[in-house]
């Protein structure tokens, strides 16, 4: 043995010289016939050596196909474990050799129907992996005996075959009705053959997404978790993961699958251990939050996840990556847990740094000090990515715990002084996030970081730094001198550095006019004529005609109060959480990313609730390693110059009901939901604008000063910018806006009921002014006058903002027009259905009485667009529960259209996503009582049937606005 | 599930490869070398993807054992079953080397068989196993008991008879039915500590994480009974019996092992499998039983010289009669940090500045409970700063406390049924390891 052991390494040797197949052919021919002349000994023992060492040739990659038949000659044998190396040495090469696997088929059918139930096993089992199409026939037959087999080995191994047989054929395994002995073997009383069965199953059921293969129902369910007690880690694995797909029908059966799958928590397997967690987090879904058993089995989940902690480094990374979803989704689960994320410091890095985010993430009012102190330790270790990272973390904490802003810009400042350079830099890089969420508290700091300016030498840490200097530019006294400075390497600088000096210097000129014209006129002509950036450019060209044409404007647009940033600005998007939270403790949940950007082909993508573009996993990485991927914004917080062309843009735009359509992504953009207006437009802008950047760069007169820009320019340039701005937002389809909808009129009070009166009407929405228009017609044979009209107590407080305007009586058969306008200031009181209005007419004969139904889309304001980062957070702050799903069929609208539609009504698409020809529409709209609706709308290109997920903290509405989106998309 | 699985040498020879699924050719033996050799340091290495392939894989034994998937399947039951068959195999050949595994590549491949069918786990437990693994073990070398020479883990400090060498354990399991090797069985308790004690002396952090592994090489015993110290009491309301209760937080067992008489008398039920299995794991985390071994005294200041001067007293808190062995404690150091003399309080310590890792390294071998030792380091650092104080420290501390669990746990007895004749069969031996122990300065 010992002498093949050494022949073994020698071919190693030889291994990588494999290329050279003339090598092989030449010198090697010996070796083959010696083995070949060893396979035909008649001794068994030398048979099995030989054996093995054409094993050992062929696990270094060495071709001995050669042998083939051979080998198959060794096969009938009693000897197991000489007919185990033949089946091993078969399983490699009958691919290569179909027609000599043939040969072996005999053998195969004589034992599976050997005495030795393992012989049986091991037959099935191989000819399952001889993935020859020709064997296939010979396989059904002692495949289907095997099935039924007396022995469990041998039917838990029939049953994976029944896979394999699948994947070579899928129509013999119908046909052959394999499938329903599949099925039957659920109920097998071997455990071990119920979770491969399941397996089996699962793994079919998903080449056949249509067909009801796996049959979960309640009695099968509860096979399930019977086995689940009783079989190996390994078939729990394969059965939770199967139970994870189960919906369960109400909160009693989610509950009592809880309870059965609740001790697998304490399994020392931890993949048993998240597939419990991954079915427990589905379920939990289902409970009412009210419970008493919620509330236990929040607690019991903490316990297990902790544990994983001590596992190896490559299964804590894995269970951190978990966690980290985990926490986003239920934070409560974990909050009393913190200090078990501190990092040690024998930690791999990869570990720290998912530490340190989930470390922020739990961080709360109660832990703050802690947690700070922690921070503020790792900011003085050795490993600089780690520090950059901790020094960032303290930044996010300022942001998250308003509390703790004070003590963290101390802690920060601290750590400036230890004069580290990336330690500065980073923290110079935060202390701008917290300047924006908290303006005009903490600039007393500002001098401290002036200090510090020489030391920088990071793009990003400058670009901050210049930030800080043009945004606080009234107090610094020397701001002139400190930008300046800059501007002597201007062209050195990165594009970011270079964008932000521009702004700073903007800004500076519009608060100290008098001293900084020079400057200005510097930096401007520095960033359009000598620059081949088209960002830079366009955004010099945008800042001179700003200056140009009306320095007040100017100063409104550039010095804009801006919007502050959230807290929680690195989630995940919700409805990919949703999705990521299915696919706890698969690979999905290690990148963050859902299955269908990582695995090709129909098998294995199940959208398990959304499907998500790949480009979506850019924003799920937290801001600081995110922010090399938007690379000309200095983070992902704040996407500061992007600020100024949002602004633009929204001044443009205004008011969009007019103008046109939101600023959603052209066509077959995929954007973060991050960054929409961030990164991602200087990306768009720099693409779309570059040849007419060319165009306007090339003109001479350009050099005049913005004091008095050549006549030419201020139009051609005029032009190109604005189609450019065009370009960019307006949806490719349709481009005009939609008008608001209006319902024709419906008779409302007929005038058999009214003495002859006939009301129709409608309501209609205008300029933000909602009117009652009526058409009354005199069907009756006298005259009527004397109008008036009141309301009855309704759901949103509607009520008449006037008298009803009939000035004249209305003559038998003459109708007249009369237009009410309503205020939504009335008394309210809750209707069935919601949108429904009760009406009291009175005129000179009577008094009548009729209800009507108003489309909601009549309250939705105009000023109903959410800040995406808003809508983030609004749509995970919404409880689930409050979520509903609707389908609109029939509706034969491009998404753009769709949008565009919508808009009219005041539903406004804050973000458009498109994923394999699926889009999906974020949309707001806000009711004049105040309360939001968001929506997801997906439009599946060919597919007319709409799906629309609707979430507000007033559900009772969703079931109005729905019917409102089918009228609008309809009509 | 798992479409390929292989074993490379950590100069990325193949070892092993077997193909479950035909999903993938084998060329990606060399894809995934050259991206494991690829790996900046700070990327996880867990999970990497080719194309539509992922290989997910772990070190062991120096060795890389790869599997990879083409479907968005389960990591962790990947990585456990990686690190399980690695002790697997480390069962049926003796020990885990590129040797080992070389020379018992048909037994290796029949495992792989038993273990994987179509890339489904179906079981890894060794007593299931036995029934069908037909090819016997080649060892490297002949095993011997007597072989002292890698003394290691467990009883360092004295040689007798009464304990067992480290290398006690690594031999394979089936070779003791033909062979008559001896029959033993050990049950070793490993606990794992990690301390953060804050510069001002406080207990910011405790956790102990441990577990008790039995290894067997008994074939003929059908039961054994370990009995834990009846105090025993898990999570934090719970309490047994008077005083010095052994309170942990969170346990869990083996699936194999039967806890009828656990809650009355704290006794583990269960018929070993030949091998090594982990029985139960358990942790403690924020409160231990007893003060943290190490503690640290700092002054720490710049002499009027400009130098840094360190002045470090540790002591050990230990009780009298345990000692910590190979303790190793590093110190961080400003950067720009030249050279270093010292004075330390006894000779068999010694210290060191090592100017790559800007930290000095200060060894003790053997630390009695009790006592005291201290050191002073003068470090030259040109142009130091007051704020370069701040990049001193924190010190951590790697040690191990043989004969010594933290969390107090002992076993009080080990039965076994049939009752074994002969002596010296039975070995439990107990360590605490430190896994991060950090004191701040």
């Amino acid at each position: 043995m010992q002498e093949w052991a050494n022949q073994l390494c020698e071919n190693r040797q030889f291994g990588s010289k494999m290329t050279d197949s003339k090598y092989f052919t030449t010198t090697k021919k010996g070796e083959i016939f010696e083995l070949k002349a060893e396979l035909n000994s008649d001794k068994k023992e030398k048979k099995k050596e030989a054996v093995k060492k054409v094993i050992a040739s062929m696990t270094v990659g060495k071709d001995v196909s050669a042998l083939f038949p051979d080998v198959v000659n060794c096969m009938q044998t009693d000897n197991l474990e000489l007919k185990k190396l033949v089946y091993l040495y078969l399983m490699n090469y009958a691919k290569s050799q179909p027609d000599m696997a043939i040969m072996a088929v005999n053998t195969f059918v004589k034992d599976c129907e050997d005495l030795n139930p393992l012989i049986r096993a091991l037959a099935v089992r191989t000819m399952g992996c001889i993935r020859v199409d020709k064997i296939t026939e010979y396989l059904c037959e002692p495949l289907r005996k095997c099935l039924k087999d007396e022995d469990p080995y041998v039917r838990k191994t029939a049953a994976v075959c029944v896979a394999k047989l699948h994947d070579i054929n899928a129509q013999l395994v119908e046909d052959q009705g394999f499938l329903d002995t599949l099925k039957d073997l659920i109920s097998d009383s071997n455990p071990m053959v119920v979770a491969n069965a399941v397996a089996a199953l699962s793994e079919i059921a998903e080449s056949h997404p249509n067909s009801n293969l796996l049959d979960l129902n309640p009695q099968t369910i509860n096979k399930l978790l019977t086995a689940l007690n009783e079989c190996t880690e390994w078939g729990q694995i394969f059965i939770l993961d199967c139970l994870a797909n189960y919906s369960p029908r109400d909160d009693r059966e989610s509950q009592s699958i809880c309870e059965r799958v609740t001790p697998r928590l304490s399994h020392a397997n931890s993949a048993v251990v998240l597939s419990a967690v991954k079915v427990l987090m589905k379920f939990m879904e289902m409970l009412p939050k009210d419970l008493d058993y919620y509330g236990t089995l929040l607690k019991k989940l903490a316990p297990p996840l902790v544990t994983l902690l001590s596992a190896e480094p490559e299964l804590q990374y894995v269970a951190l990556r978990n966690i980290n979803l985990i926490v986003q989704r239920r934070p409560e689960i974990l909050k009393h847990e913190m200090k078990v994320f501190f990092v040690k410091y024998n930690d791999p890095i990869y570990v720290k740094l998912e530490k340190l985010d989930i470390m922020i993430r739990l961080a709360s009012q109660a832990n703050i000090a802690q947690v700070l102190a922690e921070l503020k330790e790792y900011a003085t270790e050795v490993d600089v990515d780690f520090v950059r990272k901790a020094v960032r973390a303290i930044g996010r904490c300022a942001i998250k715990v308003e509390q703790s802003a004070e003590r963290c810009v101390s802690t920060l400042l601290d750590l400036i002084q230890t004069k580290v350079n990336y330690v500065v830099q980073e923290a110079i890089v935060v202390i701008k996030d917290i300047f924006r969420k908290y303006p005009n508290k903490y600039e007393s700091v500002i001098a401290t970081l002036c200090e510090h300016l020489e030391s920088l030498d990071e793009p990003e840490a400058r670009a901050a730094m210049i930030w800080i200097v043009g945004e606080y530019a009234e107090r610094i006294d020397n701001a002139d001198e400190l930008l300046e400075s800059f501007l002597e390497g201007f062209h050195d600088e990165s594009t970011q550095v270079q964008l932000q000096l521009l702004t700073a210097i903007v800004k500076l000129f519009l608060k100290k006019p008098t001293e900084t014209q020079e400057l200005v006129q510097q930096v401007l002509s520095l960033a359009t004529q000598d620059s081949d950036n088209p960002d830079l450019r366009d955004r010099g060209y945008i800042y001179w005609r700003l200056l140009s044409t009306d320095p007040v404007a100017a100063k409104e647009v550039v010095l804009a109060e801006k919007p502050l940033i959230s807290e929680e600005t690195d989630l995940i998007e919700p409805t990919l959480l949703e999705e990521l939270i299915c696919h706890i403790g698969t690979l999905a949940s290690v990148y963050h990313k859902p299955p269908s950007a990582f695995v090709e082909g129909s098998r294995g993508v199940q959208h398990k609730r959304l499907t998500s573009s790949a480009g979506s996993g850019e924003s799920v990485e937290s801001p600081d390693t995110g922010s090399a991927a938007v690379s000309e914004a200095p983070t992902a917080v704040i996407p500061s110059q992007g600020d100024l062309l949002g602004d633009l843009l929204n001044l443009d735009l205004t008011p969009p009901t007019s103008t046109g359509p939101p600023p959603a992504a052209a066509p077959g953009m995929q954007m973060g939901a991050m960054d929409l207006l961030g990164g991602g437009l200087d990306s768009l802008m720099g693409d779309e604008s570059e040849p007419l950047g060319g165009d306007i760069g090339g003109s001479p007169a350009m050099g005049a000063g913005f004091g008095a820009p050549p006549a030419a320019m201020p139009a051609s340039f005029n032009a190109p910018i604005s189609g450019g701005l065009d370009d960019l937002f307006d949806l490719g389809g349709g481009g005009m806006t939609m008008g608001t909808y209006i319902p024709p009129k419906a008779v409302w009070l007929p005038a058999m009921k009214a003495k002859g009166l006939e009301i129709s009407g409608t309501f209609v929405r205008r300029s933000g002014v909602i009117q009652m228009e009526m058409t009354l017609n005199n069907k009756a044979m006298s005259v009527m006058s004397d109008f008036a009209i009141q309301f009855n107590r309704n759901s949103f407080g509607l009520a008449p903002a006037g008298p009803l305007q009939i000035l004249t009586p209305i003559s038998p058969n003459q109708s007249i027009e009369a237009a009410l306008p309503l205020s939504t200031v009335g008394p309210v009181m809750k209707m069935e259905p919601l949108n429904n209005l009760q009406v009291a007419v009175k005129n000179n004969i009577d008094v009548f009485y009729f209800s009507c139904q108003y489309p909601i889309s009549m309250l939705f304001l105009e000023d109903g667009k959410m800040e995406r980062q808003v809508f983030l957070a609004t749509w995970k702050d919404i409880p689930n529960e409050n979520e509903s799903q609707f389908q609109i069929k029939d509706c034969h609208l491009n998404s753009d259209a769709a949008s565009n539609k919508l808009q009219g009504s005041n539903i406004f698409t804050i973000a458009k996503r498109t994923v394999e020809g699926q889009d999906m529409l974020y949309q707001s709209m806000k009711l004049t009582n105040g309360i939001w609706v968001l929506a997801e709308l997906r439009v599946q290109a060919g597919n007319p049937n709409y799906t629309i997920s609707l979430k507000c903290r007033a559900p009772e509405v969703s079931q109005c606005v729905f019917q409102n989106y089918e009228t609008v998309l309809k009509n | 599930m798992i479409s390929q699985l292989f074993i490379l040498s950590s100069k990325g020879d193949n070892l092993i490869y077997k193909d479950f699924r035909g999903e993938a050719g084998s060329d990606v033996i060399n894809v995934f070398y050259e991206k494991v050799m690829a790996l900046p340091g700070d990327q996880p290495p867990v999970v990497m993807n080719h194309g539509d392939l992922h290989f997910v894989h772990v070190r062991q034994g120096g060795l890389y054992w790869v599997a990879t998937t083409t479907v968005d399947s389960s990591p962790f039951s990947i990585i456990e079953f990686l690190n399980r068959l690695a002790s697997l195999v480390k069962d049926y050949c003796g020990a885990l080397t590129e040797k080992a595994v070389q020379m018992n590549f048909a037994l290796i491949y029949e495992l792989l068989d038993e273990v994987v069918d179509y890339g489904y786990v179906q079981s890894m437990s060794s007593d299931v196993l036995k029934n069908f693994i037909q090819t016997e073990a080649v060892s490297p070398r002949p095993f011997s008991l007597f072989q002292l020479s890698n003394v290691g883990l467990f009883g360092a400090e004295t040689q007798q008879s009464k304990v067992a060498p480290s290398s006690a354990a690594s031999r394979p399991i089936q070779s003791s039915r033909e062979q008559g090797g001896k029959s033993e069985i050990f049950v070793d308790v490993i606990e794992r500590m990690s301390v953060v004690i804050g510069s001002n002396g406080v207990l910011m952090k405790a956790d102990v994480e441990g577990e008790i592994k039995v290894k067997c090489y008994m074939p003929n015993c059908s039961e054994m009974r370990i009995g834990l110290n009846e105090e025993f009491s898990i999570g934090k309301s719970q309490l047994r019996g008077y005083g010095a209760a052994v309170r942990v937080d969170e346990v869990s067992f083996h699936q194999a092992v039967k806890l009828d008489e656990f809650d009355s008398s704290r006794i583990l039920r269960l018929s070993p499998s030949q091998g090594e299995q982990t029985v139960m794991q358990y942790q403690l985390s924020d409160v231990l039983p007893s003060a943290p071994p190490f503690r640290l005294f700092p002054t720490i200041e710049r002499d009027s010289g400009g130098k840094l001067l360190m002045y470090l007293k540790l002591r050990c808190d230990l009780p009298p009669k345990s000692a910590a062995i190979n303790l190793c404690a590093s110190i961080p150091v400003p950067k720009g940090s030249v050279s270093m003399s010292l004075e330390l309080s006894s000779p068999d310590q010694s210290a060191e500045l090592k100017l790559q890792s800007r930290s000095i390294e200060w060894t003790i071998p053997r630390f009695p409970g009790g006592t005291q030792l201290s050191a002073l380091f003068k470090v030259e650092v040109p142009g130091l700063s007051p704020s370069s104080l701040m990049e001193v420290g924190p010190m951590v501390l790697n040690f191990e406390l043989p004969k010594l669990t933290v969390s107090g746990l002992q076993v009080r007895f080990l039965r076994l049924s049939p009752v074994q004749p002969g002596p010296a069969q039975r070995w439990v031996r107990y360590v605490t390891h430190s896994d991060s122990y950090i004191l701040r300065i």
